[in-house]
């Protein structure tokens, strides 16, 4: 699940969250006839529908439709009372097919825009903490970027248990890019790897039939993130996005799956804004299915 | 079907894989899935409907229904699966499945790092298969199979494909032949790259023995064409291929655990080529090695 969270691109990831956390409700799990996967395994996936894909900030497309297909597998390594309370292995690959201009009707007439593999290693501490350490490598099929490999660590307070409904899940993320060349192996297409950090929150409600999420996150540049003409910008972007989940029955011996759907607001800086083509905002809609075994 | 639950999942898987070159070693870790001392657990860690199925595995060759594909470097094979089984009864049809899934190859040498495009991620194959159980050990599979090459060292070939097995085993024991035909038909794009579309079929026998400690299979196939699969200088040759194998599975441990039933495998591939694919490749024969872990859930 963590892993999910921080290789997607965009707010709307947390609808996987959302999945989670439906299938934990009380009410749900005493309907469902039994546990159809009691095992340490968990297999995540979910499929995504875009008008706009944009990479913490940074424009991938401008026409057509994009399409998410991704999925996870996550194994339960360790659980225990100790102060480490959970350690966890993830691994999964999360795709972006796009028909318009960096897609099928761009250069490369391919769809295939971006595949990437990822592993994440994650403790779970008491209160509600958990930390991670993911190393992804973002690849183009159709070449529409070079690979961008990277190494991110995600910090993250589930403080539910304190404050419920009220409850913000704060967390930080901070990614550091492993390219060594000048414009290749970086998200901006810049001179030298960056450094990334995202502070972010991601208050909720959960019903018994649908949940709502309002997560709002900030992304900066440490260095040399948001490059544009030899300068660093420190301001990539900020984003608030609404993101309703609907299960779709209860768990199943097929696992639980939901329809989901959001809307997410992005206000660009500098670079951002001359990625985007000269516009300051951009205003992302999505809709898709999820599943959690 | 007369396998514990997911039998007719790993088939399917098998059936996919068929489609993606790496049938014999699937076959084995199916196999070994299918151990009587494995099903006989009594925690299954996972009685729902949904299978995981994946695995690495490492060859000094890849040749493609006998299409020379690399012979140079290293090259590595992750992939994996997600089953649904979604009937299981008694009547006419005993279990229905469906599957999706992903294939990959990675190249260290000439079509991979060591190659023109300078990139390790020679193929990548999408598929997704709907599959049926008959009585007597019968199974039907229809696969549709995108073979994508992200170095962009091939261009996209779609297929559609069928698979009928029997699982003799109920009725010959441990003489069980395992017999299978596969007939797949080029949608678009080629695997020879030639002038047409083309039309495959591919006969095979899954023989095995398997013990308490390992699993052995000795699965042998030819590969031919109906129509445009192996396009030359001379035109269509009918014959592809002809390959025997040897595989060993040995699983991590006797019982399923909660992170599923793990193995070790490897085998050794004896390939006699067609005339076609031996012009292309230079050579009428090659033999391949392989080595992975695989895992099902």
């Amino acid at each position: 699940m963590v892993s999910m969270l921080t290789v997607r691109k965009g707010a709307l990831a947390l609808v996987l969250a959302c999945t989670l956390v439906l299938a934990a409700t009380p009410a749900r799990a005493q309907d469902a006839p039994a546990d159809p996967n009691p095992g340490a395994l968990t297999i995540v996936g979910s499929f995504d529908v875009l008008n706009q894909y944009m990479f913490r900030g940074i424009q991938q497309n401008n026409s057509g439709v994009v399409v998410w297909p991704a999925v996870d597998l996550g194994f339960a390594v360790y659980s225990g009372d100790g102060g480490v309370k959970s350690a966890g292995l993830n691994f999964g690959t999360w795709n972006s097919l796009h028909s318009g201009n960096t897609g099928s009707d761009g250069p490369s007439g391919k769809m295939w825009y971006e595949s990437d593999f990822y592993a994440t290693v994650g403790l779970g501490f008491g209160g509600g903490t958990s930390f991670s350490a993911t190393y992804t490598a973002y690849t183009s099929p159709n070449s529409g970027f070079t690979s961008v490999r990277e190494i991110m660590f995600k910090l993250a307070v589930d403080d539910s248990a304190h404050l419920g409904k009220g409850a913000l899940k704060p967390y930080v993320i901070l990614a550091q890019e492993f390219g060594t060349e000048v414009g290749t192996g970086q998200a901006d297409g810049g001179l030298s790897a960056g450094t990334y950090l995202e502070l972010g929150v991601a208050p909720g409600y959960a019903a018994s039939n649908a949940s709502l999420a309002f997560p709002v996150k900030l992304g900066f540049s440490l260095s040399d993130y948001y490059e544009l003409a030899g300068e660093d910008n420190k301001f990539g972007f900020f984003s608030v996005a609404a993101i309703a989940t609907i299960p779709l029955g209860a768990t199943t011996s097929f696992g639980a799956w939901n329809l989901h759907g959001g809307v997410e607001y992005q206000a660009l800086g500098t670079t951002t804004e001359f990625f985007n083509g000269g516009e300051s905002s951009q205003v992302i809609g999505s809709i898709g299915i999820g599943f959690s075994y | 079907m007369d396998t514990p639950r997911g039998g007719a999942l790993r088939r399917l898987t098998a059936v996919a894989r068929c489609s993606s070159r790496v049938w014999a070693l699937v076959g084995a870790l199916i196999a070994a899935g299918a151990a009587p001392g494995w099903a006989q657990d009594s925690a299954d860690p996972n009685p729902g409907a949904v299978t995981v199925t994946g695995g690495v595995d490492v060859l000094n060759a890849y040749f493609f229904r006998g299409i020379p594909q690399d012979d140079s470097g290293v090259i590595v094979w992750p992939y994996g699966d997600v089953g649904f089984s979604l009937f299981s009864g008694e009547g006419g049809v005993r279990s229905v499945g469906a599957n999706v899934g992903m294939w990959n190859s990675l190249h260290t040498g000439g079509a991979g790092t060591d190659g023109p495009s300078g990139k390790l991620w020679y193929e990548s194959d999408f598929y997704a298969t709907l599959g049926f159980g008959f009585g007597g050990g019968t199974s039907l599979g229809v696969t549709y199979t995108a073979y994508n090459s992200p170095n962009g060292m091939f261009g996209t070939v779609k297929e559609i494909s069928v698979k009928v097995a029997v699982d003799d085993s109920g009725a010959l024991g441990a003489a069980s032949v395992k017999p299978y035909l596969v007939l797949a038909r080029e949608l678009d794009g080629q695997a020879d790259g030639g002038a047409s579309e083309g039309t495959y079929l591919e006969l095979g026998i899954g023989p095995g023995y398997a013990g308490s400690k390992a699993n052995l299979t000795f699965p042998v196939k030819a590969g031919l064409s109906l129509g445009d699969y192996y396009e030359g200088p001379t035109g269509d040759e009918a014959f592809g291929f002809f390959s025997v194998g040897g595989l060993v599975t040995v699983p991590f441990s006797s019982m399923p655990t909660r992170v599923g039933s793990w193995n070790i495998h490897g085998g050794v591939e004896f390939l006699m080529l067609g005339d076609r694919n031996e012009a292309v490749y230079g050579d009428s024969s090659h033999v391949i090695g392989s080595v992975g872990i695989g895992f099902t859930y």
